[in-house]
């Protein structure tokens, strides 16, 4: 009965609940688009590499050896030297070492000197592989395998020419030693899609004719005489290693971090993703406050529309006062009015948010690699649903006190 | 003359080793240690690195009766991993392997200085030089349902009071993760790694 009333009463006044409706819609949507863009941020993040047990590199932070070598982010770590790299090696607990050279560019994208085997061994996405599209992976000297976003972006086809420049986005091109696009890899949604890897010789065999960053005037060695030379990296950036048992991790860990003749250090991937988020977590903190402030403001702005609401209704509430109803009626009423604003407010909330999601979640990862997962709602996402239509009633308690008040006053005054 | 060229040959004679020597430390952070677990299968390894001022509260060699004596405790103690870090009994977990011992931080460094004065600097010359020691301990627990090790409860903090908090780092199915034991939430939860 109270329901069919308070449904009524807010159809009768269709225009100004819709527009408190869509400011708590669009406040919740806010708030939840938040929580969906960190927490997808937080699991693409997680997601990029797996599979590996350590990353080896020169002495530095672990976040700043994992965002460089992984996600090539943020400052350049020093080398490492080829000759410790050989000794991890060659250590007993070692399974698998894949080395890795960063350093060089073409156009926006990265260049990265590895072995082959880091087709095999690099996995994302809980375990997934590396996969070629179209062509297949370096085999060649003079081979480039490129990721799906450098083949979109450059228009590249595979057996396509390319040419490697030396340090980022830098002038002086390696132009004497083309490349040529063996393979282009599956999308991944991943830094490798951004890519372009050739093998670690070929990071040698660019600098064959520079020293010290520059070429060297008139000379230029043939591609064959260079496949004649020893093309032994003298570093590289660092190293993802396998491990043979898991109890082993941590010893091996100790010991490079320990290693006398180099400073290194080695870092688990999970744990230096966790090291970042700790430091990450402050302006999370913040930005989830902000949104929640904007859901506050929003219901605040619900208050205010039915205290306004108050005066044009005052005779609505006398006749239902001269009606028999009593002053709690007309309380549970304005209360059940709001929950309803509230309610109708989060659901089309949820849906503008999936709605948007649905929008820009390729828009998202072609601009910032970031995949987004469109799940249904978390129990934590319903929770907040649940808190902002309980907040909405609770809030409304102060217009419908002054009413209850009102009522009762206004129902003993003759007024006309 | 004769004085001076002793020295100088003495000063030749010590160069080279100097230019051998490496220095570096590890972190120390009184209060803090830190604690690797790595799960592999029904085997649960573990290695505990706490500095001495956590465990019995100084970090100079000791010396006296008192001071030897509680390392020695301190090292009873730490050598049973199950009474610090307790896990459910439905674990059904059991100690295979426990070792603990006292190190001084330049037992890392590696001093390539003559053999004849090496036994002179051993005992207070070095520790008073790097001034911190540790504790380190590696236990090897061999659990009958892995799946009941759902969380860890600290009573090393009971055992040592100077002890504030643990960095936590465990490798498991699900990877690698870490986390901070403090003495206020002395609960180490693996619900989410194992």
């Amino acid at each position: 009965m109270i329901l069919r009333l308070a449904l009524g009463s807010l159809l009768a006044r269709a225009l100004t609940v819709a527009m408190t409706v869509l400011a708590i819609a669009l406040s919740v949507m806010l708030f939840l688009g938040v929580e969906k863009v960190r927490t997808g941020a937080k699991a693409s993040f997680a997601d990029t590499i797996s599979g590996t047990d350590l990353i080896v590199g020169a002495r530095t932070g672990s976040v700043q050896l994992l965002l460089y070598s992984v996600f090539r982010i943020g400052n350049a770590t020093n080398n490492m030297t080829w000759e410790s790299y050989q000794d991890i090696a060659a250590r007993d607990a070692v399974d698998w070492i894949v080395p890795i050279s960063l350093g060089d560019s073409h156009r926006q994208f990265r260049v990265m000197g590895t072995t082959s085997e880091f087709f095999q061994r690099y996995k994302y996405r809980s375990g997934q592989s590396l996969a070629v599209s179209d062509g297949e992976v370096m085999d060649d000297l003079f081979d480039a395998t490129i990721g799906a976003d450098v083949a979109e972006t450059l228009g590249y086809n595979v057996g396509d020419p390319i040419v490697v420049a030396h340090g980022l986005a830098s002038f002086s091109e390696h132009e004497d030693q083309p490349f040529r696009i063996s393979g282009i890899l599956e999308k991944t949604g991943t830094p490798v899609d951004r890519t372009v890897i050739v093998s670690l010789e070929a990071i040698e065999a660019i600098h064959v004719d520079w020293r010290s960053g520059a070429q060297i005037p008139g000379q230029s060695t043939p591609a064959d005489a260079i496949r004649q030379m020893e093309l032994q990296p003298a570093a590289i950036t660092a190293a993802l290693v396998g491990v043979k048992g898991r109890l082993q991790v941590f010893g091996l860990q100790r010991s490079i971090n320990d290693y006398v003749e180099e400073p290194l250090l080695a870092i688990l991937p999970g744990v230096a993703l966790q090291e970042l988020w700790q430091i990450v977590g402050i302006a999370e903190t913040a930005l989830i406050a902000v949104s929640g402030m904007v859901i506050v403001t929003a219901l605040i702005g619900m208050m205010a529309t039915i205290f306004s609401s108050l005066n044009e209704r005052r005779r609505e509430m006398a006749i239902f006062r001269a009606m028999g109803a009593r002053p709690r009626v007309i309380f549970a009423m304005l209360v059940l009015e709001a929950a309803v604003m509230a309610a109708i407010g989060a659901l089309l909330g949820l849906i503008l948010l999936y709605l948007g999601l649905y929008v820009a979640q390729p828009l998202i990862d072609s601009a910032f690699g970031l995949w987004i997962p469109i799940d249904p709602p978390t129990l934590r996402e319903v929770w907040v649903l649940i808190t902002v239509i309980l907040a909405g009633a609770i809030v409304s308690m102060v217009p419908a006190i002054r009413a209850y008040r009102m009522s009762l006053a206004d129902g003993m005054m003759v007024r006309i | 003359m004769k004085l001076l060229s002793l020295l100088a040959l003495s000063t030749l004679a010590a160069s080279p080793a100097f230019a051998q020597e490496t220095r570096q430390l590890d972190s120390h952070e009184h209060g803090v240690g830190q604690l690797d677990i790595a799960i592999d299968g029904s085997q649960v390894a573990m290695e505990l690195h706490a500095p001495g001022a956590d465990i019995v509260g100084f970090e100079y060699g000791a010396e006296s009766d008192g001071d030897i004596a509680s390392v020695d405790a301190a090292l009873l103690i730490l050598a049973q991993p199950l009474d610090l870090f307790v896990v459910p009994d439905a674990a059904k977990c059991i100690v295979v392997d426990a070792r603990a011992e006292l190190e001084s931080e330049d037992e890392h460094d590696n001093h390539e200085d003559g053999d004849e004065d090496h036994d002179d600097h051993e005992g207070e010359d070095h520790v008073e030089e790097a001034g911190h020691t540790e504790f380190h301990s590696e236990y090897l627990l061999e659990c009958g349902d892995i799946t009941a090790l759902s969380e860890i409860s600290f009573a090393y903090f009971t055992a040592f009071p100077n002890a504030l908090e643990v960095e936590v780092q465990v490798i498991s199915d699900q990877g690698a993760t870490a986390f901070e034991v403090e003495r206020d939430a002395p609960m180490l939860d693996l619900s989410t790694v194992n």
